[in-house]
């Protein structure tokens, strides 16, 4: 897939200061799951799946994933925060393989 | 160590070599195996995870502070949707720390966790998990307190989507 890696993030279309808005974001990764032989043994390499997601507003974490293999594919995520200032909500993706994966949003008041 | 008799740090150190035999202690054993390892992708029971995560902490019903939202069947199990939504006042003193999803059947049944901070307003996560087979799905709200409200619900899974 040549998309990997691929982030979006989305916000709310008018957004009120102050409010608490909610923001989705997804990332095009494979996230593979654990694949065993024929015997049922599970092979072992270095699966290649996000273990870590993290949503800062304003400099500040507001949400950190810790992610497993039992997460789909392209993993989707959706978390709350506090639109206090315009700015910018950046989101960052970390996989097994030392991938790192931005996506940001502005957030401007309507 | 001030204040601690001789018998004490032995018999810490006694659980902690026990711990770290059976590999139910990630935290603070740096086994060059594991050190790449993150502390939640473990195929293990559910017993051990919950005992991993919260060791002794007692788990409280949430009633009806936490919702789990959740579809009843999941025809994919490959993809189903979940979110939780704890009320909170979410200030500094008063917040929700944080949100496990656990999938008691699942291989890896730590699904995800997510550390809250109060500048999120909102005790909300959504996320897409994989499901294995039917199984009891819960969420398990931690608050700045310490105290754990967990929320179950059976999932029925039509096709499993963990493969693994």
């Amino acid at each position: 897939m040549q998309d990997v890696g691929k982030v979006r993030v989305r916000v709310p279309s008018t957004i009120k200061a102050g409010e608490v808005v909610r923001a989705r974001t997804l990332v095009i990764h494979p996230m593979e799951r654990i694949e065993r032989d024929a015997k049922g043994q599970v092979i072992q390499k270095k699966y290649n799946y996000i273990t870590k997601l993290t949503a800062t507003y304003l400099g500040k974490q507001v949400a950190v994933f810790d992610t497993t293999q039992s997460v789909s594919e392209n993993p989707f995520f959706a978390f709350a925060f506090r639109a206090t200032d315009p700015g910018q909500l950046k989101v960052t993706f970390i996989d097994t393989h030392g991938g790192k994966y931005e996506g940001t949003a502005d957030i401007r008041f309507s | 160590m001030e204040g601690m008799t001789r018998r004490e740090i032995l018999g810490t150190l006694g659980v902690l070599g026990a711990a770290a035999a059976t590999g139910a202690v990630t935290v603070g054993v740096p086994g060059p195996a594991t050190a790449q390892q993150p502390q939640f992708g473990q195929q293990e029971s559910v017993q051990d995870a919950m005992r991993r995560l919260f060791g002794a902490r007692p788990i409280k019903d949430a009633g009806g502070l936490v919702k789990l939202d959740v579809p009843l069947i999941a025809e994919n199990g490959a993809v189903v949707p979940v979110s939780v939504e704890a009320q909170s006042p979410m200030t500094p003193q008063n917040h929700v720390k944080g949100i496990y999803i656990v999938a008691d059947k699942n291989r890896i049944p730590v699904v995800t966790h997510v550390a809250l901070s109060p500048e999120a307003g909102a005790a909300f996560m959504g996320a897409n998990i994989r499901l294995g087979e039917t199984t009891d799905l819960r969420a398990i709200v931690e608050q700045s307190d310490g105290t754990l409200l967990q929320v179950k619900r059976e999932v029925k899974v039509t096709v499993g989507g963990c493969g693994g």
